[in-house]
């Protein structure tokens, strides 16, 4: 074949550098490639993994490449099939990439428990159900669990919870916050990996009383997982490796071993990957310790930094190092700004041999121009400060410096309960600009969550409120001014106030029926339970007094007669509480209600804002809404029937438990599924959330953030575990700096450093070093006319259409495409959908087993 | 007389396949659509079993790289097929769950396909070509009555004359000089995506017909969740006879009796906490 590799280069306009080519070429053995910020590490692992596949005729399915999220894992997907294609086209040779392991370590990992080739005589196995982040805290701060808690330890729940409150030096001793705590450290344990008969000494040992308490907690966690056949993050990985360990082929399961930001893997994940590369030893590990952000997830950035030495240990041998040295991203100042911001912490060992960072980076920026790209603010209070900024942002996007305000990021260290974040959102909607900032308070009081959940309140009803305080205080002030929101809204839409009443009232009158019907059940000496015979039970149940048209309707339609008569044939009666759930069931669903709601003229605006891609703030909160109700529905069940509306239940269950739920845990600041960002206004990110992004304009909100002090988990762990860590004194500092150069170095045409001064706020020791040492202009005597326009990447990594669920699909409804396939919008119903992907694979099953009864005669 | 082991193969990975995406989505479909489901793979290989045995590749993705929008964005473009070879003879074909009626009515999407597959197949991987069809599983209305008779009189005749008139294979014609008018179109498309225009169709098509006695309106806008907030939509509803001046009648359309059958028998759970 003619295909060669410097052929594939031109056709996909890549010209690599030396370095990087170095990395494309190193195939085999382990390879530990340090890669700086915008040193294009994308492109390489691509390339490299294509050189593999077409050039060392590595089937893909032998490749496992790991990657920090499903994005990066698309986009790699997306990169790989454009340059096969060509491949294919040029030399023939198909290449499948659909058993190929590329995805998130968490999917990864669920895709090896049920590999067949490591299954014990590769059977099917029954995969683990996955308790995602949400899930998991829902399973936790149950009732279930408290009434276990107190079995277990018998203790009484709120003694506990004032021992857990205590032990972690919580604030307060709430539910929530000892689910939080509970979480983090059973989370921890799981990554560490540590056995549980071992932790089971240790904590006796340790004359703790709570400690000990916890680690009983944290095993009957475990087994009864276990005995439901389902886990949550930390243990699906502890899962896959024991499949791995438990099969002694496991090891040959991959040629190549890819990990991506391995400064970010933890203890069991390094297992697992070390574990798959024993035996072809074709490790290469991805990652740059310089942006290790997840220690309070359990990643240990030592991972990265000592993996020579873990290399030599685990598969003896060293790996080759090549340092992806040249910044493509940012102008030459932006490189030169943050690569002296780190250099200003000492990161030399306690005993003086060696650094807790791998030194001698050289980072090197590939854009030479000598102009100015960082700048600052006039060192003031914040309320002067977000003034200077916004009008600077109004003057960028006057001069079409960016063409959309999305192209302009601000990035706090933390966002939430934040005067100064609000501050600045404020002064920028004043200069009409603009915010899409989901996590700056809950994202519950946007204005979309308040007005849907408002008009649910007056549909379904909710908890009443008891003599609390706090966050409960605080829930329930929110589901006032959701009552409030929607109030204002119904005042000028009669229609939309006539739709809520009309369904409030159907709940009622499913409500009521129930409740007749039970009676006539008891006065009839029968019970719910009794198996339904129509011949016996029918006619009374219909001449139950004041039973409503629909319901009686309900009890007696011919197909129900049919299904029932069918069903007590197969000896599989129905019972009489099944019928009563049915007759007084309403014909929708907690989706069906949030999308007919959004059919009035408040809601419709806002879709019609995100048609023509005016603005698709609201239309991002919308859609996230109703994954929040699909989650609801899979939690309990979709249908709405009489048993589940007596005594207020649905509404009681829906706010006072999930909802709630949601309101508390929406605190939490690091999210990291796929944030979007809408045109039409500027994101507010925390700093985790840009992990891996780029942007051509970067504000840095604030340069200094307080000192939370050693996290607790990690004190409780460290005796626990014995291997070389950061010093537990240094870890604030170092992750400080870690964070803070992550944001400096997302920006691409220019970056603002806000200096911020008065009571409360902390401006960072190496950000003052910084500011003496370079004078940086000030946004105020910027001439915007001389900075450089944002431009679209033209080397981005082409996308993958589909004919028919993206062209088809599109030219069939824009606006449904727009809805559910660009929004991510959950359907209310399913049917179709399932239907089909049903039929298709159990005829692709059938084509696959007619070929493998054929044979390989002429396939 | 339909090879009594393949039926058993079929409904046992129809079962599993069922059983897996109900774990993993959470949803579930009524008895009654299941086995609609059911007999659509079971049609398929009663009908078309020389194809099916024929198959010598199943689910081929074809990759064309490197294309170009208007705009000058580069993008690729993927689909899948299957590939069948009988003596010599080389077939591309793409299964849809449609009944042929609708693929008939609106073979141009599936010329744009096939023609699109076809030249990935024949002029860049430089393999042979013979033919490209579409087929349709989907039941015929012939078909839901056969079964209808045959249920009732237990008269297997009916289906099986009924199966031997379905005709649920439509040539598509590959003609190579058409397919850059198709790459074109494509790439417009592309453009109006990453361009973000989603304005909804125009009340005109909404009440084009489909297929034989179905609009648009029924075969798409009625399924859709966000007809509602939809302008082209609420114009459609609110002029047309049935729905005009009650807005309640329009926000209370759940669908017909049946298909709230189908939901409830789906999802109504025995034991309601």
């Amino acid at each position: 074949m003619n295909c060669t590799i410097e052929k594939l280069f031109r056709v996909h306009r890549f010209t690599p550098n030396e370095r990087q080519r170095e990395a494309i070429e190193s195939l085999n053995d382990p390879l530990f490639l340090i890669a700086g910020p915008g040193s294009g590490k994308t492109r390489v692992l691509l390339w490299r993994t294509v050189n593999a596949i077409v050039f060392h005729n590595i089937d893909p399915e032998r490749i496992f490449l790991s990657t920090f999220t499903e994005k990066a894992a698309k986009q790699l997907k997306d990169g790989l099939q454009s340059i096969l294609g060509t491949v294919t086209n040029e030399t023939g040779v198909p290449y499948d990439l659909s058993k190929m392991y590329v995805g998130t370590v968490h999917s990864l990992c669920q895709r090896l428990i049920a590999d067949r080739r490591v299954t014990i005589e590769r059977s099917r196995v029954k995969p683990p159900i996955l308790l995602d982040e949400i899930d998991q805290y829902f399973h936790v701060n149950s009732g279930t669990f408290w009434k276990m808690c107190e079995e277990i330890l018998h203790i009484e729940g709120e003694e506990f919870r004032e021992h857990i409150r205590l032990y972690f030096g919580n604030r307060s001793s709430s539910k929530h916050e000892t689910t939080l705590a509970l979480i983090s450290l059973f989370n921890r344990l799981s990554e560490e990996n540590i056995p549980l008969k071992e932790l089971r000494t240790y904590a006796e040992d340790q004359e703790n009383d709570t400690f000990l308490k916890v680690v009983r907690l944290y095993e009957w966690y475990r087994n009864d997982l276990e005995s439901k056949n389902l886990v949550d993050f930390a243990l699906l990985q502890k899962k896959a490796l024991d499949t791995l360990e438990s099969n002694n082929s496991s090891s040959d399961l991959f040629s190549y071993v890819v990990i991506d930001e391995f400064q970010d893997t933890n203890r069991i994940q390094e297992q697992v990957f070390f574990k798959l590369a024993s035996e072809h030893k074709n490790i290469c590990v991805v990652g740059d310790d310089d942006q290790a952000l997840y220690r309070f997830r359990g990643a240990t950035v030592e991972n990265f930094v000592e993996f020579p030495t873990r290399c030599n240990n685990y598969l003896s041998q060293y790996p080759k190092a090549i340092h992806l040295n040249i910044n493509y991203r940012s102008r030459k100042h932006i490189v030169e700004t943050y690569t002296s911001f780190i250099e200003n912490e000492s990161w030399v060992k306690e005993d003086g041999e060696g650094h807790y960072r791998l030194k001698d980076k050289d980072i090197k920026p590939h854009n030479q121009d000598h102009e100015l790209s960082v700048f600052t603010t006039t060192p003031g209070l914040s309320e002067d400060v977000v003034k200077e900024t916004a009008s600077f942002v109004r003057r960028l996007l006057d001069e079409k410096k960016a063409d959309d305000p999305n192209q302009i990021a601000f990035l706090f260290p933390s966002l939430k309960n934040n005067k100064h974040v609000m501050r600045m959102k404020q002064a920028l909607e004043a200069e009409g600009v603009g915010v899409y900032a989901p996590r700056a308070g809950k994202f519950l009081e946007v204005d979309e969550a308040k007005a849907i959940f408002g008009a649910m309140i007056r549909i379904f009803g909710k908890p009443e409120r008891q003599e609390y305080g706090g966050e409960y205080k605080a829930f329930h002030d929110w589901l006032d001014t959701c009552q409030e929101h929607i109030r204002g809204i119904t005042k000028n839409d009669e229609r939309l106030e006539a739709f809520i009443n009309e369904k409030n009232s159907e709940l009622k009158r499913c409500q009521q029926d129930y409740i007749r019907l039970l009676k006539t059940v008891t006065d009839e000496g029968w019970s719910i339970n009794d198996n339904y015979n129509p011949g016996k039970h029918k006619r009374t149940l219909v001449k139950t007094p004041l039973l409503s048209q629909q319901t009686v309707k309900g009890l007696g339609t011919q197909r129900l007669d049919k299904f029932i008569e069918q069903r007590m044939k197969t000896g599989n009666p129905f019972t009489i509480k099944y019928i009563l759930n049915r007759a007084t069931s309403v014909d929708w669903n907690l989706l069906d209600i949030f999308y007919r709601l959004t059919g009035f003229p408040y809601f419709s605006h806002m879709f019609k804002l995100a048609q023509n891609g005016e603005d698709e703030g609201p239309i991002c909160n919308l859609s996230m809404i109703s994954e929040y109700l699909s989650r609801y529905m899979e939690q309990t069940q979709s249908v709405i029937s009489g048993a589940r509306l007596i005594e207020r239940r649905l509404g009681n269950d829906f706010f006072g438990r999930y909802i709630y739920g949601l309101y508390r845990i929406g605190e939490s600041e690091f999210e990291n599924e796929e944030t979007p960002f809408p045109k039409g206004r500027v994101p507010f990110l925390t700093i985790h959330q840009s992990k891996g992004l780029e942007f051509p304009y970067v504000v840095l909100g604030a340069a200094g953030k307080k000192n939370f002090g050693v996290p607790v988990v990690e004190e409780i762990v460290r005796p626990i575990i014995d291997r070389e860590s950061e010093p537990l004194s240094k870890i604030p500092r170092f992750d400080t700096m870690r964070l803070f150069y992550v944001a400096l170095s997302r920006a691409e045409k220019g970056l603002v450093i806000i200096n911020l001064r008065g009571r409360g706020q902390v401006v960072d020791p190496a950000f003052k070093k910084l500011f003496e040492e370079n004078r940086f202009p000030l946004i105020g005597d910027v001439d915007v006319t001389n900075l450089p326009k944002a431009t679209i990447k033209e080397d981005d990594i082409p996308k993958v259409y589909s004919y028919t669920s993206d062209y088809l699909l599109y030219l069939k409804c824009p606006r449904n495409y727009m809805a559910f396939k660009k929004y991510g919008f959950v359907p209310s119903r399913t049917q179709t959908m399932l239907f089909g992907t049903l039929i298709h694979q159990t005829i692709e099953d059938l084509h696959n087993h007619l070929i493998s009864l054929r044979g390989d005669g002429d396939a | 007389m339909h090879n009594p082991e393949m039926i058993q193969f079929i409904e046992e990975a129809f079962e599993e396949n069922y059983e897996l995406l109900r774990l993993e989505g959470g949803h579930s479909l009524s008895p009654h659509i299941k086995n609609q489901a059911l007999d659509q793979v079971k049609n398929y290989w009663k009908k078309l079993r020389h194809l099916a045995e024929n198959v010598s590749d199943t689910e081929v993705k074809l990759t064309l790289p490197q294309q170009k929008t208007p705009a000058g964005r580069i993008y690729t473009i993927q689909g899948v097929v299957d590939v069948v070879k009988e003596d010599e003879h080389i077939n591309l074909y793409d299964i849809k769950t449609h009944d042929v009626e609708y693929v008939k009515v609106n073979k141009h999407e599936f010329e744009g396909q096939l023609n699109i597959y076809g030249h990935v197949w024949q002029s860049i991987r430089g393999e042979h070509l013979d033919n490209a069809s579409i087929i349709a599983t989907g039941e015929t209305n012939e078909l839901r009555k056969a079964k209808k008779r045959y249920s009732s009189t237990g008269d297997e005749n009916y289906l099986l004359e009924a199966l031997d008139k379905w005709e649920p294979e439509v040539y598509i014609e590959v003609s190579p000089e058409r397919v850059q008018e198709y790459l074109d179109s494509f790439g417009e498309v592309v453009d109006m995506i990453e361009e973000h225009r989603y304005e909804p169709p125009t009340v005109e098509k909404l009440k084009r017909e489909v297929t034989e006695n179905k609009s648009f309106v029924d075969h798409v806008c009625s399924n859709c969740d966000i007809r509602f907030s939809c302008d082209a939509f609420k114009e459609y509803a609110l002029s047309s006879s049935k729905g005009h001046s009650d807005f309640l009648k329009f926000f209370n359309d759940f669908g017909t009796e049946n298909e709230l059958a189908d939901i409830i028998e789906a999802n109504l759970e025995e034991e309601v906490e």
